[in-house]
């Protein structure tokens, strides 16, 4: 097993640069996620207008493999509905589960960048870093003001 | 640091020969030679100690005290032994002040339960230090919240150390005990136990020294430490996981009631009323760990043959080492630089997060923690979500030490 695959440049790049990083203006939602696990958290804001979701930043202190999950998925769920997010939260997860190549279940095509995150299935203890992002979206989207990575382990719709 | 400077006696002594009797260092992690640096989580178990639990099933399974056949004696005597074995390991005047519990949480757990909760009021505090974990946090603040009593916190210095004025400052008068301890989990501080215990003492403050991290590592003498309460886990010294201790004076344990209610800690049941047992079976509720209780036994009896004065020379050699050759890495931070301080390193590198060091660590066989340690309000002092930690046992060597500095800069090389 090469950790290389992991840590592959793709997730390195959305980690040395992540992408959709600091504050949003005219955020309409918010969330932080924690994971008690180690002490890391990131915080999401979004921009919600119409049911569609017009942008999305995220911050806070985290790993490699959570900045890199969040850099690449608010990347992808710009201009998607809360149902959309959800099923590429759920193809997602099954990614990390399966591996790299998993089918997108969803008419909303491939996972893109995300795939590269598809090398956790090796590493289970990591897996809780990418769902976080995640979970915080629909956190936020919710209306939760917070929530941890001990709630999220699975996507809960 | 004289890491460079070995004594004879470290230079002499025989790691190899002490590692083959660890069967999990034997083998391979990721088909690379297994470097465990994770031995304040848990150490690793000498073949005595598995030997040791599997012979209790293989010719002795039976339950303590209340069988009358031979294979019960047989158990009973091995299960009291232990006994007898920590009682020696900490130097406790009497056998009876020894209780097993599951380790130091249960443990403190305990005496929060069934010494605090009885006799703290509203106005009444409890003392700890910044450098706690959560098992000597947690159980006073549930004990606070059904008393109304209040946790004061003695600071440290950024080294790593208590402030020795602030703490003996906070000793007034409201103070109902003082909850330390021994060694910092984290900062590998050995904290002056004899000379805090004399500051309480003077005031009358009974104090709770938690030792899971000083077992392995120090002398235990309660008496010469002058506390009121000790507990150790079995696990971090080498022994099976779901063991432990607690000591405590016999005068107090005689004024707490039990903590749980069952099994051997009984003498006479009617449905009115029950007549507790002596000491210690008092505070031992239920059919014990017998099997973990024999091991540990063992595992006291591994330590004895190989001397805690070694143990403690040969990781401090292997701490100097370590320190040394961390400190060449760029953008290296050590947490915790307390003079003294036992064979834990806590650190991080500077753009790195520790899960991901930790992670490209294992893949190349070497098994750190990372994270915070369960002692959040030291990370908080130190500003840091988490850390990574290496902590050290004699059975490590200065070979797993260059494995894992290599390792660590292929890290960093890969997420800076």
């Amino acid at each position: 097993m090469s950790v290389a695959n992991l840590y592959q440049q793709i997730v390195l790049d959305h980690h040395r640069a992540p992408r959709h990083y600091g504050a949003l203006l005219q955020a309409t939602h918010n969330a932080v996620g924690h994971n008690p696990l180690c002490g890391d958290h990131v915080r999401i804001e979004l921009r919600i207008d119409e049911d569609v979701l017009r942008d999305i930043s995220f911050s806070g202190e985290s790993c490699a493999i959570t900045t890199a999950t969040a850099s690449m998925m608010s990347e992808r769920v710009i201009g998607l509905r809360r149902e959309q997010i959800e099923t590429l939260f759920v193809d997602f997860d099954a990614s990390l589960r399966a591996g790299p190549g998993a089918s997108a279940s969803g008419d909303l095509g491939d996972l893109g960048e995300l795939e590269a995150l598809g090398e956790l299935r090796r590493y289970p203890a990591r897996l809780k870093c990418a769902l976080l992002p995640w979970a915080t979206l629909l956190a936020a989207w919710d209306k939760h003001p917070s929530i941890t990575t001990e709630t999220a382990e699975s996507p809960t719709p | 640091m004289s890491a460079i400077i070995r004594s004879t006696a470290v230079a002499e002594f025989d790691v190899q020969r002490y590692r083959a009797d660890f069967p999990a260092l034997q083998r391979q992690v990721h088909g690379k030679p297994l470097v465990y640096f994770d031995n304040a989580n848990t150490a690793q178990k000498p073949l005595g100690v598995i030997e040791a639990v599997d012979g209790y099933y293989r010719r002795h399974n039976a339950n303590v005290s209340r069988a009358v056949h031979t294979l019960g004696s047989e158990a009973t005597a091995l299960y009291e032994a232990t006994r007898d074995k920590l009682r020696a390991f900490i130097n406790a005047p009497s056998r009876d002040e020894v209780i097993f519990t599951r380790g130091t949480t249960e443990s403190i757990n305990l005496v929060a339960y069934s010494w605090a909760l009885p006799r703290l009021q509203p106005g009444d505090e409890i003392l700890l230090t910044q450098m706690e974990h959560h098992a000597n946090i947690v159980p006073w603040q549930l004990v606070c919240e059904r008393t109304g009593a209040k946790i004061k916190v003695a600071p440290i210095s950024a080294s790593g150390e208590l402030l020795l004025d602030q703490l003996d400052a906070l000793l007034t008068p409201h103070v109902k005990l003082l909850a330390l301890t021994h060694v910092s989990n984290v900062l590998g501080t050995v904290n002056p136990i004899a000379r805090i215990t004399a500051m309480a003492r003077a005031r009358g403050i009974p104090v709770l020294v938690d030792g899971s991290q000083a077992a392995p590592h120090l002398r235990i003498d309660v008496q010469a430490l002058g506390c009121d309460f000790y507990a150790i886990t079995g696990h971090k010294m080498f022994g099976p996981t779901g063991t432990g201790m607690l000591w405590a004076k016999r005068a107090i344990l005689d004024s707490m009631p039990p903590f749980m209610g069952g099994g051997e800690m009984i003498k006479q049941v009617t449905f009115d009323k029950t007549i507790f047992n002596e000491l210690p079976y008092k505070f031992e509720a239920g059919t014990p760990n017998i099997a973990g209780v024999i091991g540990l036994g063992a595992a006291i009896d591994y330590i004895n043959a190989l001397g805690i004065e070694t143990i403690r020379a040969v990781e401090n050699d292997l701490l100097g080492y370590a320190t040394e050759q961390l400190n060449t890495i760029p953008g290296m931070r050590i947490f915790g630089t307390a003079p003294g301080k036992a064979a834990v390193i806590s650190f991080l590198i500077e753009g790195v997060h520790a899960h991901d060091l930790a992670t490209i660590l294992d893949t190349d066989g070497v098994a750190v923690r990372s994270g915070h340690h369960c002692a959040h309000p030291l990370m908080q002092f130190f500003g840091v979500a988490a850390t990574a930690r290496a902590s050290l046992a004699f059975y490590n060597t200065r070979d797993e030490i260059d494995i894992f500095i290599t390792a660590l800069l292929r890290a960093r090389n890969m997420l800076l």
